[in-house]
């Protein structure tokens, strides 16, 4: 029973990250047409500005903030620097077949991830360093007993949720979030009524870059932080936003914290080597047996 | 028609034996070291066109051929340490191998496209080594299994001397290189290839041609599973078979190379190869001359294949082959 809670509180925490990951992906999804493969490097990227501040004595929160706005920063620099001009090149042979558009922006995007691997490697030394937690990461102890969850898991899943109740209030009640979605629901009619959809775009990839620093944060004190290490979480945000649908803001957080639980489970039953055989498993299921996810709309494939 | 197609043969065999006698020319001139570096092209060449294949003819993107090359290295191990098969028979069994991977990686991947077919061949690459680990006492875990090229035969040394290990590293690729280049150029002019562009350009007037779509893109991941399996049968007969050989990071330098070179065409994939594995070399010889700190010297060539990655994508999509072809388009 002990082992079965702990497994529980610990997928959830986990979950409420990979949700976080999830939303990035689907908002530069529906935002742009690209799933964004250096999501990731980016928030490794502000997860060392910010390790980089503690280590120089400035408190947790400060360096929270500022590695928040290095990441909405990096989400609107790879839009403006790179995404952009390459979909102004429709025209060109290369990219002239709808295949070979959903194809070159991922390629863009690796190559994006490879710059930030890169670059933090030459900043910061390969050296692995941990993160800090601004509250006890130990069991916590209520009454004499040692609860299965810690006091950062709560951090965690409270912080998550108060993002995702933002984002929500964001899309549903502000004039911004309703161009956001009309731009992603059909970008030719909500150019022409008087919205600047490039200008969307460029928001919805810096959203998503503050919510994977965010993610970034919140995942590296329980992982060493090198220039690889958040590569996997890429991946398990991935699966989780197929699970989902690509396109259901709402469907990538419970694919989150589906995932979060399933790999929660495998490393407490099973063995932690059986976690990417598990995640492959999965995926493939999805896509075999219903490719537009629990909540996506159903052409969603049709790149 | 018939006689364009014998000549369109006889000129694509010319190709391939010069490229052979090319490459063998180079590796008795060159030093040991870059020997093994102009083997490790070969191998990166053939790997690459695997993504020319699967990419830049017919459409489907593919961040995981690096776990077929797996696949085939493992293939070819396991044919060496548990069969008893030299190790010829051996690189033949890992082919077959891989095609067979890479039949049940596109019976499902065909479904896909764009960025789900990315996602997912990004899973199988991490996914594959790791069953290294979970069936430890077949693939040996993470230290791998180890197998080497051997010695040279006699007659060879015969009749071109003392040959040197990393000689003969290159002279053991080089035929399957020349066959792969062969295979190729043929496969590019045939039915094959038109299909497979076809297939790229518009699926759906291609299946109005009479071609069946999803077979077409499964029978690519066939042919560029075959391709990526003798890539890294050969690779893992430098030495070692393991996950550290297979990295993820192989995929992306596959991919890199591709782009780099140009995604649509052979000689792209040769540039591609050649850019790839001796951009470090090129790097570490411009740089010598200044005191560069160690983590900035072990990062620049990764970023520097990065940012012509980009550059290129951004700029010049078609890489540098397309660049020359459009050059004598114009002149």
């Amino acid at each position: 029973m002990e082992q079965f809670l702990s497994a529980i509180f610990a997928g959830t925490s986990r979950g409420a990250i990979y949700a976080l990951v999830a939303l990035g992906l689907v908002l530069v999804w529906r935002g742009a047409g690209v799933i964004n493969f250096a999501q990731m490097g980016q928030a490794m990227f502000s997860t060392y500005v910010a390790s980089n501040l503690i280590m120089h004595e400035y408190s947790y929160w400060v360096a929270f903030f500022v590695a928040l706005g290095v990441g909405t920063g990096l989400g609107a620099a790879v839009d403006l620097l790179v995404m952009r001009p390459l979909s102004g090149k429709r025209s060109s042979a290369m990219l002239a077949s709808p295949a070979m558009r959903g194809t070159i922006p991922v390629i863009a995007s690796l190559g994006i991830l490879g710059i930030l691997q890169a670059a933090a490697g030459m900043i910061w030394v390969a050296e692995e360093r941990g993160f800090p937690t601004p509250v006890n990461a130990l069991g916590l102890s209520i009454g004499g007993n040692v609860m299965p969850f810690t006091a950062f898991d709560l951090f965690v899943i409270g912080i998550v949720l108060v993002t995702l109740l933002i984002t929500t209030i964001f899309f549903q009640k502000t004039g911004m979030g309703l161009a956001m979605r009309a731009s992603a629901l059909n970008p030719e009619v909500a150019r022409l009524s008087g919205i600047r959809t490039s200008s969307v775009r460029t928001l919805s990839w810096a959203i998503s870059g503050a919510a994977s620093s965010l993610a970034g944060l919140l995942v590296t004190p329980s992982a060493n932080l090198s220039p690889n290490t958040l590569d996997l979480i890429l991946i398990i945000g991935f699966t989780a936003t197929v699970i989902g649908g690509l396109d259901s803001l709402p469907g990538g957080v419970i694919g989150g914290f589906i995932l979060g639980l399933v790999i929660s489970f495998i490393n407490v039953y099973d063995s932690p080597s059986d976690v990417f055989l598990a995640i492959l498993a999965l995926l493939l299921i999805v896509l075999l047996v219903r490719p537009q996810g629990l909540l996506g709309s159903k052409d969603v494939r049709r790149v | 028609m018939c006689g364009v197609y014998k000549l369109i043969q006889a000129s694509n065999l010319l190709k391939s034996v010069l490229f052979f006698w090319v490459i063998f020319y180079l590796g008795s001139v060159l030093d040991p070291y870059n020997q093994g570096q102009l083997s490790v092209v070969l191998m990166f060449f053939i790997g690459i066109l695997s993504i020319t294949f699967l990419t830049g003819l017919s459409g489907q993107i593919s961040l995981g051929q690096g776990a077929l090359m797996a696949v085939g290295g493992y293939a070819c191990a396991l044919g060496v340490l548990n069969f008893g098969f030299n190790y010829w028979q051996s690189i033949i069994f890992a082919v077959l191998a891989s095609l067979i991977a890479g039949w049940i990686l596109g019976v499902t991947a065909a479904r896909l496209s764009g960025p789900y077919l990315a996602g997912t061949t990004l899973v199988i690459a991490l996914a594959i080594p790791s069953l290294a680990n979970r069936y430890e006492s077949v693939f040996g875990g993470d230290v791998g299994l180890s197998i080497d090229f051997g010695n040279p035969p006699q007659w060879l040394i015969d009749a071109i001397g003392d040959i040197g290990f990393e000689q003969w590293q290159l002279l053991a690729t080089l035929p399957f290189a020349a066959i792969a280049l062969y295979i190729a150029l043929n496969l590019v002019k045939s039915r094959t290839g038109r299909s497979w562009r076809a297939v790229r350009d518009h699926e759906i007037a291609a299946s109005l041609a009479g071609i069946n779509v999803q077979q077409m893109k499964i029978f690519t991941f066939v042919v560029a599973s075959g391709f990526a399996g003798l890539a890294g049968a050969m690779y893992g007969l430098r030495g070692i078979v393991g996950p550290s050989v297979y990295p993820i990071s192989l995929s992306l330098s596959l991919l890199t190379g591709a782009v780099l070179g140009g995604l649509r065409s052979i000689s792209g994939a040769l540039i591609g190869a050649t850019l790839v594995v001796f951009l470090p070399d090129l790097i570490e010889w411009i740089t010598g001359r200044w005191e560069l700190a160690p983590q900035i010297g072990n990062y620049l060539p990764a970023m520097v294949a990065s940012l012509l990655l980009i550059l290129t994508v951004v700029l010049n999509p078609a890489g540098v082959a397309g660049t020359f072809r459009y050059w004598k388009s114009r002149h």
